[in-house]
């Protein structure tokens, strides 16, 4: 009997690496499904053609003049009536005022000074009323 | 002798199983090929500080069919890493938005703090390159952080 040349243990002195490919495939996975792009969010409008000009009577419109400072002055239609406002706010007020009257329209004003940033707040909070009917302007004296 | 499997022997000797061994190889190919052929956008990020938006939506195009013009805290416009004044826009935007056969979508992305008049400048220069859709990138703002009414 050669003894001295059996091995004394059954176990395999080696790393077994028959499931590295499963670990790997599963680190991956786990990498597509957490990495987000998280900048391709916005808020889309649609811009009129060059030219397209549109009629609209002012009682269809509500004017929403956002100032230098963020307050948004609200003015219906030819009324000189002027309410201000917070950005948030003109959420609940185009759901009040759509559903007195379906056809109306929002015109931002926004004064030429005022940031972006408001600018954004009050187009959000028309998108979160899921208004359609929306014309971004400049502020004109 | 006893006759192994009650004298039922396996005529061939070939696995009667499809091989797996190679599986994974053929899977990680795969994913090296889409890894390799898929493009992003081109353009390197400028540094603005994004506006939030609550209802702001995924753009709902093509990652090839969406043109991002950047405009920092001055004004200053960029498209695909290049500076370019304000009226050289539409001069630019026309011929990629034919090329892209009226699919283009314009993704603003504007530094919150940049005065509403460049904004506007902007978007007339967009009207008359003929474009018609255009998002204006922002952040999605938490429900959470905001007061609800």
């Amino acid at each position: 009997m050669a003894v001295l040349n059996n091995k004394k243990s059954k176990v395999s002195d080696e790393v077994p690496t028959s499931s590295m490919a499963d670990i790997a495939f599963l680190l991956l996975i786990f990498f597509l499904v957490t990495t987000t792009f998280p900048k391709d969010k916005g808020l889309g409008v649609v811009l009129p053609e060059p030219g397209e000009e549109a009629q609209v009577s002012q009682k269809n419109i509500l004017h929403l003049i956002i100032q230098p400072n963020g307050i948004v002055d609200v003015k219906r239609g030819e009324s000189t009536q002027i309410q201000q406002m917070r950005p948030r706010e003109i959420e609940g007020l185009w759901r009040q005022e759509v559903t007195a009257n379906p056809n109306l329209i929002a015109a931002v004003k926004t004064h030429p000074d005022a940031s972006y940033k408001f600018m954004m707040d009050v187009l959000d909070a028309l998108h979160s009323a899921n208004a359609e009917r929306i014309s971004l302007q400049i502020l004109e004296n | 002798m006893a006759i192994k499997g009650g004298g039922f022997e396996k005529s061939s000797k070939a696995s009667s199983e499809v091989p797996s061994s190679s599986l994974a190889d053929i899977a990680f190919l795969l994913l090296i090929f889409f890894m390799v052929t898929t493009v992003f956008q081109a353009d390197r990020d400028r540094p603005i500080e994004w506006p939030e938006a609550e209802a702001a939506e995924k753009i709902d195009e093509k990652q090839k069919n969406i043109l991002n013009i950047w405009m920092e805290r001055d004004g200053t416009i960029f498209i695909n890493d290049q500076p370019y004044p304000m009226e050289d826009v539409s001069q630019i935007v026309a011929p990629l938005y034919a090329d892209s056969e009226r699919a283009l979508v314009i993704s603003i992305r504007g530094d919150r703090e940049v005065p509403y008049r460049y904004m506007d400048l902007l978007q007339q220069e967009l009207v008359a390159a003929g474009v018609v859709r255009v998002v204006f990138a922002a952040q999605l703002e938490q429900s959470m952080q905001r007061e609800r009414r």
